[in-house]
This record gives structure tokens, C-alpha cells and sequence, in this order.
């Protein structure tokens, strides 16, 4: 019996997408693996995912793996391997969840809401956006109807029905899979149907069946809720919501057993539609009519829960409801619901419907201006391009990463053909797999990684020798030579599957001599010769590039620039080479510092020789993907960041606020630094100086503007500013300045009302201005009628003294007949953004 | 007249501000002294020194929030009043403080 021991490396904990990787590493092995969570004293069989989920394994748990049976040693290994570099990736990619934060119990509405609590209901917003339609109510799900729960029954019979209510059930989900466009949507039903063949779930309701003489319906409401317990307590919310699943399909297995227990979500007749129900499975969603569906109000959903993803990823708005809250939206009633402010709103007045289109017209802008900076190459402030690629472990990612605005690949890793399997993958197999991922790149750069395994990562078919020290040992491009056959196999891969774009870039791991570089070469040019005598199709362009992931590449950078021809800085290893510390070793997670300011000097000599060389110059280690050390990264001038697809949008926003010189002078600081403190200590005081943009654009100034109300005007500058990126939420905005509006309102009788508010949501001090095509009575019917609404935003904890001082200027000017007149009479925006500006030369 | 004045409001964003200009505006047009502390975002400026304060004939406090350091006018003649009536009716203000 073999035994491994480890810490629970993932946040979330294990739940069913690590739990099925396990499973799966498990598979190929003729052997028994049982994994003990020590702090919970529980032990799940690796073959059950669902028993593995049950668990209730947390982050950094103290785990057993017990291996026995007769391919106890070859299992072994994978497992370790999988433990080591399989496991603690096993969430990376995944789309990071949009943290709203739900508008406080005393969130001031805009007037133009009803008062909460009427026809205006209050909830958890789950995915974000605001729709409008009639609500379909669906009934709750039934319980079990009373004959069938209990008494001894015909096992046999019972039996039959249950095995054909599973097939049943996955073959409705399998088409399911099938017809939704989505992936997100296909992985979700692709775990329910986990569930459902489960050996745990399964055969526990095989054996209640059989030898507890269980009616199945009985049966099986019992082992789903056995399991259901245990996940719901647990302290992890996102296992606690994958009960969910459970039920889900304990639901669909009743209702092959008995009938359906509901309206369907998809019915005839047109319009939009908003449905409403205590629970939806995503099946049910799925098969409603999406060209219908414009929002979802759940009763019981959490925010992980597979439904909840799956109206993110489909982007359907949706807010979670109370129960009692819920029964109170009449079926067929008008309902707005916003996952915005987690509101619903029944039967909604005109005014309320203008208001919420504004606010879609402001969602499209917003999507559209995303889409837009996508387009355009990241770059700083001053225009110095940095390119922003992604890190992906397979062609599956590729999607994501186009989706998150990556630019290019800066790492391919192709471990994945390779593990978990007992004999090397074939050329064909391979090719495959890089054909796709050259073919959906395009014209984006996209670098690949030569296979990158050794003693650590112990492939049993390569035969490596067992090692002391893995990690000083006969890694990646070390075993190179011994199998020269294998990685020839892959570089004859790679060349055919970029022959149709033109194009390879590969890269060799762990390369700490010239020697090693020249081997490459040679492998390389030799598989060049057997594609050229099978008169195979070869790139017309093929680059050889290295890793620089020890600190003698990073320290001799210009010997090997002879024989590379560029380089990406793996940063995990480099570093833990610097510092000699395993990053997996908790004890000392705070030496495992990337400011060290020796590791900080080592990538700057590493750039400054890569410049000089005349070399492209990547990083694509965990630090390329950190928004705060950014300014750094631009400051030492890399060419391309690579990260997690998911930190991709922040990384392109963040870069675009810097400036290069800025960014240097702060690398010079921070080089001299005396410890990675007082270097961290300078980033913050960098990262919390907000951007010099000055307080008003043209961009934020609307002349002639359609809005009618005071809660449209302040909805609309509000709305500008967040388009411009200078507010995060600007639903928080606005309530923060309706709530400064209820002391008392601030048109002065001046024609002129100067909404304002302090808010965390603020990201610079700002002015925006508009002018109505029509003027509007502020405060009630009777108020002189305003003709410029001059909003003012102000961070929570305002710094910059100089944009207050310009925006106090402003408020005295405003005093002055002539200022009022001009901003009326301003015939564009250039001429509104002059005045403003003007207050600060202005002597008062 | 000479006039010594507080303006104060609760974000301390505009109108602390605005009361302060048009208080200056209105003393110069009706031939009175002024100066004017704001107690605003930018903190306390134009802050009254004690000499300032004894030499003159009345105090205005235009202010939604409690005025700091309010020790300095005691003993004082002071007229109260909110921001915004200083900033909607200036001169029944300093009429007030005729009387």
C-alpha cells in the first residue's frame, strides 16, 4: 500500500470539477485509491465523485491518498504527479466569479423606484444585467407522493424502473449537452450526468433498492438527501451548493418515475418572459426559449450553484428572492428584474420603463466599449505596447482566452497529451492538437512549450530514475537526450501543424546552459529533415525560444541569446530557485516573495541583456498576471505578460492607466529597496496615487440630453462616468447621491442643480455635465426649472487635494452669473471642459 | 461691517463652498468687511485668526454640521444659519444681522 500525503491546495475545495480530475487520474490504473480527509476523518473512494464532493474537503486539509491493488506503483506515481502539478491548477481557467456587492438594507433607490417593499422587492442579485417581461411561475417540485415513500415493495421491478429512469434521464440531458451552444452549458449538464452514473450514488440506490426492499422513488430520495446533508454542511458555500445538483437529479429521476411535477419552462405564445420558481435545474433553463427569456427570480439558488453559473455564463439577468417574497409575483404580471441592485420589480410605471431602457442602452455601451478595447493592442498611457497573452493548458482554453481579450499565447503548456496515460501520445495525436490551437490563433502569436517533465513529473512510460531532489534534478530539457525520439516526435508535430499559418514559435523549459539551447536546435532541425523527406509541409518561419527559469539562464541571458532566438521568464521557478524555497511549502510561503529586490535585480539584468541582444523578452509565470505588481513589470519593459485568461481584462485596464516612465522610476526606487517590505511598501503608495486624468472630459459632458427626470439626468451621469472608467458601479454612485439628495435637494434656484456623492465606487475625483433638451423641475412641480445638472463624484477616501481644490473653485464660480451662463450658452463640449478647467487659473 | 463667517456642509464637496462665495459676493456688494472660513473637503482654509475674530462686529455660521473649534467665538454676536439659505437668500442674511 502506497500512501500520499498533502495539503488541499484549492480555494474553493473539492469540489466536482477537481473531484472528477482525480477520478480520472485514477482511471487508467488497475488499482484501489482511497482518498482520508484527516481533519474531517472521512475517506471517499476515488472512483465517486460524488463520495469524493462528500468529503467536504477544504482548503489546505490535511488529505491522505491510500493506493493498493496491482498497478499500485504506476498509479502511485501519476497521483503524485497529480497532486503536485495537476490538482492545484485544476481551477485555473475558470471564469472568476463577478463579485456584486448587494446594495445595503438602507440603499437609498432613485425616486423613480417604487418604495420597496410594494411592488418593489428586495433580493440577492446572482448575474447581473436588468430584463423585462411577463412572469412564468412554475410550481415547487413535489415531494414524494406518499404510497411510493415507504412499504416493502418488489425489488425486481423497482429495480427496472429506477436503471430505466437513469437511461432515460441521461440520454435527456445528453442531447441537452449536445443542442446547447454554450460550453459552459455542456460541462454543467456533463456533471450532472457524473452524478448520475456515479458508483457511490448509484449503487447506494441499487442496494436500498435490493436489499432494503425500497421503492426506487423512496430509494432514491434517500441517498440523494444522505449526500445532500453532508454538502450542505460543510463549511465551504460552494460545496454547500452543489446539494443543488443533487436535487436536480433526484427531481428529473422522480419525474421519469411519476410524471412531470411542473409547468414546462418553454411554453407557446410570444414575448418576453421572466421566470419565476423556487428552484431551476439548469436542464430547465436550458431548455427554456432564450430568445424569450429575459431575466430569472429563484427562490432557493446560491451564487455558485450550476444555475447561477449557467445564467452568468448565458448572460441572463437573475436575483435570488426569500421564499415568502417570491409567492408574492403574480404569474403573468409585468416584471422587471435587475441583477444590478438584486431588485424585482412587478407591473413597473412608464417612467420606471424609460429608466431601465436608459440603463440597457448603457449596458450595450458598455459591452460595446469593452469589445473595442479589445480590439486595440494593450499598451500604457504613453502608448508603449505590451503585448497581454494568455497561459493555457490545451486548445479547450483557446476560447476563453480570445474571449477574455487576450492578444496571443505566451504559453502553450502540452503536458496534457502526456500525462495519465501509459504510453506517449502518437505524432497524429498530437498534431491534432496543435493544428487546432494554431488554426483558432490565427495570426495571434502563440508560443508553445516543448514538453516540460522530468523527476517531478514522472511519466511511467519514460522510465526516469527515482531522484533525491526532483527539483534539482533531471527536469524538462535535461532528459531531452535520453529520449531525443519523443520530444523529435513532438517538434515534428508542432511543424506540421503550423506549416498552413507559417509560423512556430517553441520553447524549450529549464535551460540553464548554451549546450542545452544546441540540442534543441539540433532535435529541432533534425525533425525538420524527416517531415522534409516525407515531403511533409514545414513553417517557413520557426523560432526556437527558451524558458528562463533559473537564475543562471536569467545571469547569462546573453551567451544563450546566440542560440535563442527569444525568451519568457517562467517566474514560479525562477524565483523558487532564487530563493530556494518550494512554493508549495506553507512554513515558508513569505520568502517565496517576487519584490525581493534580489529577484527584482535578476529580472532587470535579465531585460537589460535581452535588450541589448536585441531579443523579444516574455514572462509568463504567476507574477505576469498580478494587477499590483504591474507597474513594475512595465517599468523592467517586457514585450509580453502571460497569465490565467481570467486576469487577463484587469491586467489590459490596469496597464493602460500607466506610464512607462513612471513605471521606471518606480523600478529604480524599488531596486534599491532594502527588503521585498519596504518594495511592497513603495508599490502601494504607487498603486494608490489615482491617475492624473484631469476632473471633467469631453466625454462626460452631454448637451441637449433626453433626459426628463432627476433620476434620469443623475442615472445618465452617472452612467457617463462609468463608461469612461472613472466610477466602478455607478448604481453605487447613484445612490450615493441620492442619498446626499434627501438631506436636501441641490437646486439652489439658480437653474442649476449640483448632484454630488462620495462613494468607494469612485475612482478619480470627477465632474460630469449635462444640459437638458428640455428643462426639468428638480425638487416637485413647483421648483424653477433647472437647465444644467452638474454632477460631482468623489472618492470615499479622497486624495489628490488638487482635484477637490479645482472642484471647490467650481462651486464658487457657480455662484457667479456670468459661469452660469456661459455653461448654458457653451455650444460644444470642448468649450464646457474650458470652463471647468478655467476655474482652476481663475483667481477667485 | 466687518464680518467674520463659517461655512460648513455635510459632504463638504460644493456647497461649503458656494455659501462662502456668495457671502463674499454679497458683502462686497452691500459695502461690508468679510472673510470667510470654509470647513469643507480641503479642510479648514481662510481659518479666522483670533485677532480677526475679536475686531469684528458679528459672525455668521452657515452651516448643516457643528462648526470646529466654535470655542474661538465665544462671547461673540453669531447668526446661525443653514447652507442653503445663505446661498438662496444672502441679503436677509446680513439683514438679520442689522437688527
Amino acid at each position: 500500500m502506497t500512501e500520499i500525503d498533502f495539503a488541499f491546495p484549492l480555494a474553493n475545495g473539492l469540489h466536482a470539477r477537481p473531484a472528477s480530475l482525480l477520478r480520472d487520474a485514477c482511471r487508467p490504473f488497475d488499482a484501489v485509491v482511497v482518498l482520508r480527509n484527516r481533519r474531517r476523518r472521512r475517506s471517499a473512494n476515488a472512483a465517486s465523485v460524488l463520495e469524493l464532493v462528500a468529503s467536504a474537503t477544504l482548503h489546505n486539509d490535511p488529505c491522505l491518498l491510500t493506493i493498493s491493488g496491482r498497478q499500485e506503483k504506476e498509479a502511485a506515481a501519476a497521483l503524485r504527479h497529480f497532486v503536485k502539478h495537476g490538482l492545484p491548477h485544476a481551477d485555473d481557467g475558470a471564469p472568476p466569479l463577478p463579485v456584486t456587492a448587494p446594495p445595503g438594507a438602507a440603499a437609498v433607490l432613485p425616486p423613480v423606484f417604487p418604495a420597496l417593499g410594494g411592488r418593489c422587492l428586495r433580493g440577492l442579485s446572482f448575474s447581473l444585467g436588468s430584463g423585462r417581461g411577463r412572469a412564468l411561475r412554475l410550481g415547487g417540485r413535489r415531494s414524494l407522493p406518499k404510497r411510493f415513500a415507504a412499504g416493502k415493495s418488489d425489488s425486481r421491478a423497482e429495480r427496472r424502473l429506477f436503471e430505466n429512469a437513469c437511461r432515460q434521464v441521461e440520454a435527456a440531458l445528453g442531447k441537452l449537452a449536445e443542442r446547447s451552444a454554450g460550453k459552459e452549458g455542456a460541462a454543467i449538464l456533463k456533471a450532472q450526468l457524473a452524478i448520475l452514473s456515479d458508483p457511490g450514488f448509484r449503487g447506494e440506490i441499487a442496494s436500498l433498492i435490493s436489499r432494503g426492499k425500497m421503492p426506487a422513488g423512496a430509494a432514491i430520495e434517500k441517498t440523494a438527501a444522505r449526500y445532500a446533508i453532508v454538502l450542505r454542511a460543510s463549511a465551504s458555500a460552494y460545496l454547500r451548493e452543489r446539494a443543488g445538483d443533487l436535487d436536480d437529479i433526484a427531481a428529473q429521476l422522480a419525474d421519469r418515475l411519476y410524471g412531470p411535477a411542473r409547468r414546462n419552462a418553454a411554453p407557446g405564445g410570444r414575448g418576453p418572459l421572466v421566470v419565476a420558481a423556487s428552484s431551476l435545474s439548469p436542464a430547465e433553463l436550458l431548455a427554456c426559449d432564450r430568445s424569450r427569456l429575459r431575466g430569472l427570480l429563484l427562490g432557493r439558488v446560491g451564487f455558485t450553484s450550476h444555475t447561477a453559473i449557467l445564467a452568468r455564463s448565458l448572460a441572463i439577468p437573475a436575483v435570488a428572492l426569500p421564499p415568502t417574497t417570491l409567492a408574492r409575483i403574480p404569474d403573468g404580471a409585468e416584471v422587471i428584474v435587475d441583477g444590478r441592485r438584486g431588485l424585482a420589480i412587478v407591473s413597473p410605471g412608464t417612467e420606471l420603463k424609460r429608466y431601465y431602457r436608459l440603463e440597457e442602452e448603457s449596458a450595450g455601451k458598455r459591452r460595446q466599449r469593452l469589445a473595442r478595447r479589445n480590439q486595440r493592442p494593450a499598451a500604457t498611457r504613453d502608448k508603449v505596447r505590451v503585448e497581454i497573452a494568455a497561459n493555457i493548458a490545451g486548445p479547450a482554453e483557446l476560447d476563453i482566452a480570445w474571449r477574455s481579450g487576450a492578444e496571443g499565447v505566451g504559453l502553450f503548456r502540452s503536458e496534457f497529451l502526456f500525462l495519465d496515460r501509459a504510453a506517449p501520445p502518437g505524432e497524429e495525436e498530437q498534431y491534432a492538437a496543435y493544428f487546432q490551437a494554431a488554426q483558432s490563433a490565427g495570426d495571434r502569436r502563440i508560443i508553445f512549450r516543448t514538453l516540460d517533465i522530468g523527476g517531478d513529473k514522472p511519466l511511467p512510460y519514460l522510465g526516469l530514475p527515482r531522484e533525491e531532489n526532483p527539483f534539482l534534478g533531471c527536469r524538462a530539457v535535461r532528459f531531452y537526450s535520453g529520449h531525443a525520439d519523443l520530444i523529435r516526435c513532438q517538434l515534428r508535430a508542432l511543424l506540421r501543424a503550423t506549416a498552413l499559418s507559417g509560423r512556430l514559435r517553441v520553447m524549450v523549459p529549464m535551460v540553464t546552459t548554451v549546450e542545452e539551447v544546441r540540442l534543441a536546435r539540433r532535435l529541432l532541425s533534425e525533425a525538420v529533415s524527416e517531415l522534409s523527406a516525407r515531403k511533409a509541409a514545414v513553417p517557413g518561419h520557426i523560432e526556437l525560444g527558451i524558458m528562463v527559469e533559473t537564475p543562471a539562464a536569467a545571469l547569462a541571458l546573453d551567451g544563450l541569446a546566440r542560440e535563442a532566438g527569444f525568451f519568457s521568464i517562467g517566474s514560479n521557478d525562477l524565483l523558487q530557485y532564487t530563493m530556494a524555497v518550494d512554493r508549495g511549502n506553507a512554513a515558508l510561503a513569505g520568502l517565496y516573495d517576487p519584490l525581493h529586490p534580489a529577484f527584482l535585480r535578476l529580472l532587470q539584468q535579465a531585460a537589460t541583456q535581452a535588450r541589448q541582444a536585441k531579443r523579444w523578452l516574455g514572462i509568463c509565470g504567476e507574477m505576469a498576471g498580478d494587477s499590483e505588481l504591474l507597474p513594475l513589470l512595465a517599468g523592467i519593459g517586457f514585450d509580453e505578460l502571460s497569465m490565467a485568461p481570467a486576469l487577463v481584462p484587469a491586467a489590459r485596464e490596469r496597464l493602460a492607466q500607466l506610464d512607462s516612465n513612471e513605471c521606471r522610476a518606480l523600478l529604480r526606487r524599488a531596486l534599491r529597496a532594502e527588503d521585498a517590505g519596504a518594495a511592497r511598501a513603495l508599490l502601494r503608495e504607487f498603486n494608490g496615487r489615482g491617475g492624473d486624468a484631469g476632473v471633467v472630459a469631453a466625454e462626460l459632458v452631454r448637451l441637449g440630453s433626453k433626459s426628463r427626470t432627476p433620476s434620469e439626468a443623475i442615472k445618465e451621469l452617472c452612467d457617463m462616468l462609468e463608461l469612461e472608467g472613472r466610477v466602478g458601479d455607478s448604481a453605487l454612485l447613484e445612490e450615493a447621491v441620492w442619498k446626499r439628495e434627501e438631506t436636501y435637494a441641490t437646486d439652489l434656484g439658480l437653474g442649476f442643480a449640483l448632484p454630488h456623492g462620495k462613494s468607494d465606487t469612485v475612482r478619480s475625483a470627477s465632474v460630469a455635465f449635462l444640459r437638458p433638451a428640455r428643462p426639468m423641475h428638480w425638487s416637485g412641480k413647483g421648483s424653477p426649472p433647472v437647465q444644467g445638472v452638474l454632477l460631482i463624484a468623489i472618492p470615499a477616501a479622497a486624495r489628490g487635494e488638487e482635484h477637490l481644490r479645482l472642484i471647490a473653485r467650481l462651486s464658487r464660480r457657480l455662484m457667479h452669473e456670468e459661469f452660469r451662463a456661459a455653461l448654458l450658452a457653451a455650444r460644444d463640449a470642448a468649450v464646457v471642459v474650458s470652463l471647468v478647467n478655467g476655474c482652476l487659473r481663475s483667481a477667485i | 461691517m466687518k464680518i467674520v463667517a463659517v461655512t460648513a456642509c455635510p459632504t463638504g464637496i460644493a456647497h461649503t463652498y458656494m455659501a462662502a462665495e456668495q457671502l463674499e459676493k454679497t458683502a462686497r456688494k452691500l459695502g461690508h468687511d468679510i472673510r470667510v472660513e470654509t470647513q469643507g473637503s480641503m479642510g479648514i482654509e481662510n481659518r479666522l485668526a483670533a485677532a480677526d475674530i475679536r475686531s469684528a462686529d458679528a459672525v455668521i455660521f452657515a452651516a448643516d454640521i457643528a462648526v470646529q473649534d466654535g470655542e474661538r467665538f465665544a462671547g461673540m454676536r453669531i447668526v446661525e444659519t443653514s447652507v442653503q439659505e445663505a446661498i438662496k437668500h444672502p441679503e436677509a442674511l446680513f439683514g438679520r444681522l442689522e437688527k
